[in-house]
Formats: structure tokens, sequence, C-alpha cells
């Protein structure tokens, strides 16, 4: 039978039986998240060398989250909600090669996590943040989030959101994120690239995908992907436009936290001679 | 960069040297977690703690360690459980109001058998309380995580102990894969006094069990199996080790769900460290041959309990032993049954309400006639107080 061929970093089945299938109802964009980022890190080892024991992914609680959970073939952490960048930030001070992949979605980052995704960025942590963005609580029913549009009905806005949303690449700006850009899970080959470009650069990397989420849209999965078409447009066209940019957004590389401690490290030392 | 310092990775930073200090207790309790290897350090500033935090600010780096100021206590202790799955030895510190807001991640770090070690400088609460000294949250270190959570906790009761026992948590929390606390107070904290470091190298240094030193290969590792304290791959060594903190099977897999796999995971955690009580747990007593009456008492009221048992039984000619709770979570039942036949009365100061006077009444429910708590609130206790509460109880 033919496999999909990133089954090569999936672990389908282990002592107690088997792992799969994952939890993603059918049409998530998770799921396509999953796959162009290890087609991404599948690129970087084949074909740069990258070593495979180097790669951790870590992730928090929330549907983008299971992606890390039980079946990835790589060390990862499946951790609490909201805090998967601290976690990654004490992997980093441990061990500063390692080449941290961390999923959020914009509940689990924006929300519960939004004083460490501020702070990782500030501190430039050497981490590649994808955020699935499908603006509700899709694990916990549909309910509204920091990323749900005015106006919208959720279990949680019966009369309607009054809040405004927030613009999660802006945050990450102005936080301090080193690389950052928007995509759709329609953008499969952009999504790679910028998940290479995420991991080489050494710094804080954010990649936020508006994912489509069909089960609480109530919408089939084409349709809902058509609808992110239809709400966003290149960044280039973006200036004459009120819709939401895709693209790379900002690049402005600048020493990681741990490249910086090495100047406390030889401070340190120094007064000790 | 000086190379010999960097591109060799050799780092000037010395262990404190065999012999008399004198210390202040937070010092004592960094110098300690040098020797037993702590590479990362995480915090958040708070009173009484701030002083471990700035000395591991100082001293870390001068072994190639790393030090954070996070920005919260939250992350604080999120950070130890990445560094511990990295492969360091971590360890924060903080204060009552800091240690609630570590609970999430105490909770998941037993559940995912982290390695770590948290300082509890304890405060008097609840809210803000004050700064000054307390034994406040020995209930919350027990109990203050959500879920069915066994923990190590151990009570210092000098700046030697600050010294001896953060030594003895790392080694306890890489023994038994899984979080410890040190329920340190005010008093401990910020006390001035002797340390004796002994030779270095009869201080026991204790690292996790590895799966490559006993053979297992990636592909048949079990992160969750294989022993009653499963081996730890760190990240970074090919192991491919998925850490999950939703109920699993010893493969880590949490699909494929069953009540038979869910209590056999809580249960094995439980017995790891409620089942190895009687080696984990330590208790020192004196006089405690043919008494009449015990006192029993941990941290900083030890050394109040000390003085006190020692007066009644010079100056009143009564008979009162005395005990210490070195460890009090796991708590040690049987130890401490084992330790008294029968008594009159059992004393147990604390500074709060009565918190331990719980697990202390149940286990010698049947040893003695009455448990008499003598509460403090915000101070440690002075002799006299209880002193007078001894002669008034034994004497009526």
């Amino acid at each position: 039978m033919l496999k999909h061929p990133m089954l090569e970093y999936i672990k389908e089945e282990g002592s107690s039986g088997m792992r799969l299938p994952h939890i993603l109802c059918p049409g998530c964009g998770a799921g396509q998240v999953l796959n162009y980022t290890l087609h991404a890190v599948d690129d970087l080892i084949k074909e740069e060398g990258v070593k495979k024991e180097n790669f951790v992914f870590i992730s928090g609680v929330g549907c983008s989250s299971r992606l890390t959970s039980h079946y990835l073939d790589f060390d990862s952490g499946w951790t609490i909600h909201g805090r998967s960048l601290a976690i990654a930030t004490g992997a980093l001070l441990a061990n500063p090669e390692l080449k941290i992949i961390v999923f959020t979605g914009d509940g689990d980052a924006a929300a519960i996590g939004g004083n460490h995704f501020i702070h990782a960025f500030r501190r430039n942590i050497n981490v590649t943040v994808l955020c699935v963005n499908n603006g509700l609580y899709g694990m916990t029913g549909g309910q509204v989030a920091p990323t749900t549009l005015p106006f919208v009905n959720t279990p949680t806005t019966p009369y309607g959101n009054i809040e405004d949303a927030f613009d999660l690449c802006k945050l990450a700006e102005v936080a301090g994120a080193s690389y950052i850009s928007r995509w759709i899970t329609a953008q499969p080959m952009q999504i790679i690239k910028a998940v290479k470009k995420g991991i080489a650069n050494k710094g804080a990397s954010f990649i936020e995908v508006l994912s489509q989420c069909p089960v609480h849209e109530h919408e089939t999965p084409v349709d809902s992907m058509n609808a992110l078409k239809e709400i966003t447009v290149p960044v280039k066209k973006a200036e004459s436009s009120d819709k939401i940019p895709v693209g790379e957004l900002h690049f402005a590389p600048r020493p990681s936290w741990t490249e910086r401690y090495e100047s406390v490290i030889e401070k340190a030392n120094q007064r000790l001679s | 960069m000086d190379e010999t310092v960097l591109g060799e990775k050799k780092y000037r930073g010395e262990f404190i040297k065999p012999g008399r200090h004198y210390l202040e207790g937070s010092e004592a309790c960094v110098e300690g977690a040098l020797l037993a290897g702590m590479k990362v350090y995480a915090g958040y500033p708070i009173t009484p703690a701030s002083e471990i935090m700035e000395h591991a600010s100082r001293r870390l780096p001068q072994f190639g360690g790393r030090f954070i100021q996070m920005e919260d206590e939250i992350s604080a202790a999120c950070t130890l459980i990445g560094a511990s799955w990295a492969g360091a030895k971590a360890m924060t510190a903080t204060s009552s109001p800091g240690f609630s807001l570590m609970q999430e991640a105490i909770s998941f770090s037993i559940m995912t058998e982290t390695p770590l070690v948290i300082v509890d400088v304890q405060r008097p609460g609840p809210g803000q309380g004050y700064i000054t000294t307390s034994q406040e949250d020995v209930m919350q270190a027990r109990y203050g995580h959500h879920g069915e959570g066994p923990i190590i906790a151990l009570a210092p009761s000098s700046v030697q102990d600050m010294f001896e026992l953060t030594i003895e948590a790392f080694n306890l929390s890489e023994k038994w894969r899984t979080p410890v606390l040190i329920m340190a107070e005010e008093t401990v904290a910020h006390m001035r006094e002797q340390l004796i470091v002994p030779e270095l190298d009869t201080i026991e240094i204790i690292g996790r069990k590895k799966p490559q030193g006993l053979g297992i290969t990636p592909e048949n590792y079990l992160p969750y199996g294989h022993e009653l304290v499963p081996p730890m791959a760190n990240f970074g060594e090919g192991y491919n080790i998925n850490h999950v903190s939703l109920a699993h099977h010893a493969d880590g897999n949490v699909g494929n769900y069953s009540l038979k796999a869910h209590r056999e995971n809580i249960e094995r955690l439980h017995q790891k460290i409620e089942g190895s009580v009687n080696e984990i747990a330590r208790v020192e007593s004196q006089f405690l041959g043919d008494c009449d009456h015990v006192l029993i008492c941990y941290g900083s009221v030890a050394r109040t309990g000390l003085e006190a048992v020692k007066e009644v039984r010079e100056l009143h000619g009564i008979k009162m032993g005395f005990i210490r709770l070195v460890t009090l979570w796991p708590f040690p039942e049987e130890i401490l049954r084992n330790l008294i036949s029968t008594v009159k009365t059992v004393f147990v100061p604390e500074m709060n309400l009565g918190m331990m006077k719980h697990p202390i009444a149940e286990a010698l429910r049947d040893k003695c006639d009455q448990v008499i708590s003598i509460p403090e609130i915000g101070a440690l206790h002075n002799p006299e107080k209880l002193v007078d509460k001894v002669l008034e109880v034994s004497t009526c």
C-alpha cells in the first residue's frame, strides 16, 4: 500500500498498540501544518545534514498542540496549556544546540500563554513557533478566542463577540520576534519554505497559519478554506486593501538569548581570573 | 572570547571549599545546588526568596550554567521542566504566593516524572500575608497541585541543612525521577551561622538512570516503563522521547485508553514515592527512651523545640522526647510509629495553625492520649511559649 511519505517521522504503533489515528477532525488545518512542517524538517535532515536528534517539538494544549502528542518520532513534549514557550526556553538553556519547533494555537499562544508569548520573543530565544490560528477554541467546543473577529457568535458569545481580535504577527513584532510570516493552510510550498527560514533564523521565528475549523464553522472544509482565501491578500498588495496580509512580514535577525548569555558566562569567568 | 574559558568549555568557577564557613542560608542553598550539579536556574523575584536567585545569577555562569529571570513564577517552574528534559539539573526558589503559581508545573512534573527542585521560602498568608516567616505551605506542598500526585518535600532547620538538603533534594529528584520541594522558611533562608563543608569527594551526587546505561535501544525504549522508576532519555540523544501528561501507557501512548492502564499509571506513580517512604523519608530523634511526652516538629521550629525539650527535662524533670521531621512528604508514618511505643501527650509546635498535626495525629492515633498543637503565626515561637504549654498540660 502506498504510504504517506511523512509517516517516516510518525510512530504508527508501539508496545501498547496503535498510536494512530490522530484525534484531528476531518478537514482540520492542523494536520496540514504538521505535514508541511515535517516536509521542511525532512529537507533539512536529508539535504542539509541537520541531525534528526537535534529537533525537538514542544506544544501546549489545544487541537494544534495535539500535533506533538505521542506519535512524533522525534524528541517532544506535549506540555501545559500556554506554557510551551517557557518550557522551550528551559530546554534551550540546557542545550542551545537543540532546534525547537513549537506548535501552538491562538488560544494557547495569545490568551493563556500571552505573557510567555511576548517574553519569549523579547528574549529572541532560538525557537520556531507555528501558530495554527482558527480563531476559536476548537478542542473545548468552539468558544470565542482572542483572535475571534468582532460580532461573531460562538458558544460563549451567544449575542455576538464584543471584543476586537489580536493581530498576532504585529504582537510578535513589537515583542521582538526576529522572523515573522503569515500564511493560510492552502499555501503548502510557502509554509515549507517559511519553516525552513524560521529554523535557519537563530532567534525567535513566528509563523502564523490561518486555519479552517470546518466543524465549528459549520462549513465544508473546502468552503472553509476558500473563506480564508477571501479574507486574505498577499503582503505586496496589502496597502491598497483592508484584507489580512499574508507572506513574509518581518525579518530582522539579532542575537538570541543564549548567544548573548555567552557574554555573561565570559564576564563571570573573567572576574575569577 | 577567551578560548580557555569557552573554547574548551573550561570554566573557572570553584565549588565552596571544605571547612568552616559563615554563610546565609540562601547562599548555602545555592552552593549546595552547584555541588549537586545544578546547570539551570530560572526564577522570579519575591521576598524573602530573592537572595537565592541573586546568588545563583552570580555563581551559575562561573560554571558555564545558565541563569534566567522569567516573567512570572509559572514560567520559572516551566523553564525547569524543559531544562530537565534537555538533561540539566535545574532549580528555582520562590516564596508562598509564587509557590501557588507553580502548582500547575508541579502537577505536570509529577505526571511526566520530571526531576527538578523547587525551594519555597515560606512567608505567611493567605494573600500577600506578610514577608516574615511561616510554615503555612506544608499542606500546599502535598495537596496544592491537582490530582493524585505524591511529592517529596524536605524541611531544613539550619544553614547546614540549606546546604545538605539542597544536595539531597537534587539526589532524590534524580533517583526517583520526580519534583522535590525544599520547604524552607524566611528564618532559615536569612539566617547566618556556621556551615561546615565536608571533603567534596565524600558528598554523594546522584544522576538520573539512563536507558543507555541499561542497554535499552531507542527502538525498545519505554519512557514510562521498564522499572518502577523509568530510565529517562534526554533530548538530543536520539531516543525520540515523547513527554506526555495525559494518562498513558508505558510507551507514552495516550491512545487505547482503558481504566486499567490509567490506574496502573497512577498506581505506579504512587507506589514509586509513597511505597518507598521508608527509603526516602528521614526523621531525627532524641530522648525517646522511657519518655512520657514527645514534641514533634520540623524546620526552624526544631531549634526552639529542642531547646524547650532540654529545658523541661533539666529544669522540670519532665520526661520529654524530641522528634524532628526532616522529610515532611511522603509522610514517615511507619518510621514515627516504630520510634514511639506509647506516650501521654504529643506536642506539635508549628508556624501555622496546626497543619502537620493532622498526619501526626493520624499516625499516632493509638499511641498517645492526646495531640496538642502549639500554633504560631508570622514568627518563630519563643522557647518559653513551648515550655509553658508543656508545663500547663503535663502538670494538670
